[in-house]
């Protein structure tokens, strides 16, 4: 009841003296909107870059020594090759949900097609590796599954074909699977062996990173003058695969012929090159490698649902003498979060030189209305009413500087969105909004911007409080 | 019942300490009506302040009807200002930027308890007391658009809203004319008699001081009392200490020619 009447002082005071706030609250809404463009910015960045750049819920594991096992001595040490056993052995880590083995292909794949989508066809050495279905449940669009088709354990009985009509929508007729041709002499161009045997057969189910179409989109697409692709339209997108060829030229005298389909793209998919089931892989790289190829992973993909895990995890996995492959999100995070400290201290600073300003013009209020304090006092208001006044009158202030900062920054945001999307070219990851606007934002940035409103009102506020009305008001 | 008893009063401007008041005594009972006369600078405006709570950095105390506002927290002072006392200016001291209808409703904004009436009740009390002192038609007028006479008459409509006991007037004719000041010591008057408001009223002008009760003179940092004021004062009021209290100080002549 009666805050609520001082509070109604408050408000004419306000009223009254609305030049001078307005003045006074042009440092402090800059420096709202500094604080909160460049936070907003911060964590919509962060978003980006750790969302979907380098997502922190999962870590990839790799052998100690992978590459390096061309020394003259050769040691063995169980710790370059990431087994079953290993695998099993990660997944007892505390912490881990599940664990994926992924596995590269070895041997040397070419890519052929691409004249439906980018108007000409497009020969490409394939990099290529497996992961296990398991790892992309529910990540696809319906219609379309990532699956091992030709798994000996439970592929359908084959059904004999000439023609890719006579098979289901879906299928094509080709060589029944692992099927060896002789190397053409050429050692280019693709040609798919005239085999009377065919049976109907399913492609084999591709994912890819998101990586690669934003990298196509954003930056190669205009090197090569190519139309921008949207996902939807790359899904369903078919190609020709020939193992055990390369650019290098053949390095195996007998070939795979293989067709392939876009499924669905993923950021468990290899960076730069195509994923496939993991059973593929294996098959392929025991037919043209060894009976122990079947369960050497190149990595291991370990799943930490809680982010705090991470670390011990991370320790764990150092311990079974294997390593973390260092994804570069860490140094991202560490990076938006310097950047974020450091726009927030130059909003502290402009804050800080606003709530100076502030005082000073709170002293000349103080000042000016000395008589209107006194008059106040006679008919019964205490010192504590006076400071309550004042610093009410601060408190709204601060908050009316803090809502019109954070609208500023709000419009700053929207105009530099609206800003990138039609005149900024694509590159990788553009994001539609580069901020975010969580609620503690708002909340944060209106009680920063009060608190130092406050703060600054605070020694004019005492002095008005302290202020003896009897000389005032017997003056004429 | 205002009871003084060896009041000190000393202001200090840097290293000058300049005493006013050099302990002084004094009664005044209820429904009584005083003029407090002077010099200039002696200290008359002084004694009021420290009367009605203003001002409470003196020596010795202030006992009103027996409570001693040296003793009194900053916030229950402020509610005796607040319920009690009326104060009444020489400049006035309306706030410009409020309707005369707020500004004599001003004292219930600070009003503590329960018995702090709402914005209507206010309002309409803030009406019926601006109607009492005859400026009905200046209830929602601004205070700069009115003559010297209706300020003051909005001031003491402001000073009546609590039902103050007393009323502490300080030259309050002191920016106006004769016959206009004469109108609000009329007022005083009415006042004193009709709702039995103590009154105090600081004056230059014989004429006032002639119109009330008692006067008490301030010189050389002491209280002189007029025999005959006095006089009359124990005869409304049969109040034997005072009178004997007072009796000592010399009378001053010179009074009349203030
Ligand atoms: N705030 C103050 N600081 C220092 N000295 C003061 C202050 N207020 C009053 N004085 C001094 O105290 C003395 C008494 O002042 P006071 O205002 O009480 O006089 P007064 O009798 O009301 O005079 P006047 O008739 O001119 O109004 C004066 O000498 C004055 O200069
Ligand atoms: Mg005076």
């Amino acid at each position: 009841m009666r805050s609520a009447r001082l509070l109604a002082i408050v408000g004419r005071n306000l009223k009254r003296s609305r030049t001078h706030f307005l003045l006074a609250s042009i440092g402090i809404i800059v420096g709202i909107a500094t604080f909160f463009f460049f936070l907003s910015l911060g964590l919509g960045v962060r978003n980006v870059v750790l969302g979907k750049i380098f997502p922190l819920d999962k870590l990839e594991v790799i052998p100690k020594s992978l590459d390096v096992a061309l020394g003259p001595v050769m040691l063995p040490t169980g710790s370059d090759i990431i087994d079953d056993a290993m695998v099993a052995k990660i997944k007892e880590i505390p912490g881990v949900e599940t664990v994926y083995p992924k596995m590269k292909l070895t041997v040397p794949a070419v890519a052929t097609g691409g004249k439906s989508l980018m108007g000409a066809d497009i020969r490409a050495e394939l990099p290529a590796d497996g992961i296990d279905p398991d790892l992309v449940v529910g990540e696809l669009k319906p219609g379309f599954e990532f699956k091992d088709w030709d798994d000996p354990a439970n592929a359908a009985t084959p059904v004999a074909c000439q023609k890719d009509k006579e098979c289901a929508d879906d299928m094509y007729c080709g060589p029944p699977p692992m099927t060896r041709e002789a190397a053409d002499d050429d050692g280019k161009g693709t040609k798919l062996p005239k085999n009377e045997e065919k049976v109907c057969r399913h492609y084999i189910p591709i994912l890819v990173s998101n990586h690669i179409l934003e990298l196509y989109n954003g930056t190669l697409r205009r090197a090569h003058n190519f139309p921008k692709l949207n996902p939807d339209s790359v899904l369903g997108f078919k190609f020709d695969v020939e193992i055990g060829d390369s650019f290098m030229g053949g390095t195996k005298d007998e070939r795979i012929f293989e067709r392939a389909m876009m499924v669905g793209f993923s950021d468990k998919a290899i960076a730069l090159g195509v994923t496939m089931p993991i059973g593929y892989t294996r098959r392929l790289n025991v037919a043209f490698g060894a009976e122990d190829d079947a369960q050497r992973y190149h990595s291991v993909i370990v799943k930490v649902p809680i982010k705090d895990d991470v670390a011990r995890v991370a320790h764990g996995v150092e311990q079974l003498d294997l390593l973390v492959e260092d994804s570069g999100a860490e140094q991202a995070a560490l990076l938006i979060a310097v950047f974020m400290m450091v726009f927030g201290a130059v909003s502290a600073v402009i804050v800080g030189i606003a709530a100076v300003n502030i005082m000073h013009v709170f002293f000349m209020l103080v000042y000016e209305r000395q008589r209107d304090i006194g008059i106040m006092r006679a008919v019964g208001a205490s010192r504590g009413d006076i400071g309550k006044i004042i610093l009410g009158e601060a408190a709204a202030l601060g908050l009316l500087a803090g809502i019109a900062g954070v609208g500023l920054a709000l419009a700053a945001g929207s105009g530099f969105d609206s800003i990138s999307a039609n005149y900024v070219p694509d590159f990788p990851y553009k994001p539609t909004t580069y901020f975010e606007y969580p609620w503690w934002l708002f909340a944060s940035a209106l009680a920063y911007s009060v608190g130092f409103c406050v703060l600054g009102a605070f020694l004019p506020a005492r002095r008005a409080a302290r202020m003896e009305p009897a000389r005032v008001l017997s003056g004429q | 019942m205002i009871r003084v008893r060896g009041m000190r009063k000393s202001y200090r401007t840097g290293r000058v300490v300049n005493e006013v008041l050099h302990g002084v005594d004094l009664d005044i009972a209820d429904g009584d009506m005083v003029s407090i006369v002077g010099p200039s600078g002696s200290g008359k405006s002084t004694l009021l302040h420290a009367l009605g709570g203003l001002d409470r950095d003196y020596e010795g105390t202030i006992e009103v009807d027996g409570r001693d506002l040296h003793k009194l927290s900053d916030a229950d002072l402020s509610d005796y200002r607040n319920r009690h006392v009326g104060f009444i200016f020489q400049a006035f001291n309306l706030l410009e930027n409020m309707s005369c209808r707020d500004n004599v409703a001003l004292p219930a904004t600070f009003a503590r308890g329960q018995d702090a009436p709402a914005k209507d009740k206010a309002y309409a009390r803030a009406a019926e007391l601006l109607t009492r002192v005859g400026l009905q038609d200046k209830i929602l007028a601004s205070p700069n658009t009115l003559s010297g006479g209706q300020k003051q008459r909005v001031a003491i409509a402001r000073a009546l809203f609590s039902r103050p006991k007393m009323m502490l007037c300080d030259e309050p004719t002191g920016n106006l004319d004769t016959k206009t000041g004469a109108a609000v010591v009329d007022l005083f008057r009415q006042l004193n008699a009709e709702d039995g408001i103590t009154i105090l009223i600081v004056t230059h002008d014989p004429r006032i001081s002639a119109l009330t009760h008692r006067t008490v003179r301030v010189e050389d940092g002491q209280l002189h009392e007029n025999g005959e004021t006095a006089a009359l004062t124990k005869g409304d009021d049969a109040d034997e200490d005072d009178a004997a209290e007072e009796a000592d100080d010399d009378d001053d002549a010179q009074e009349a020619s203030e």
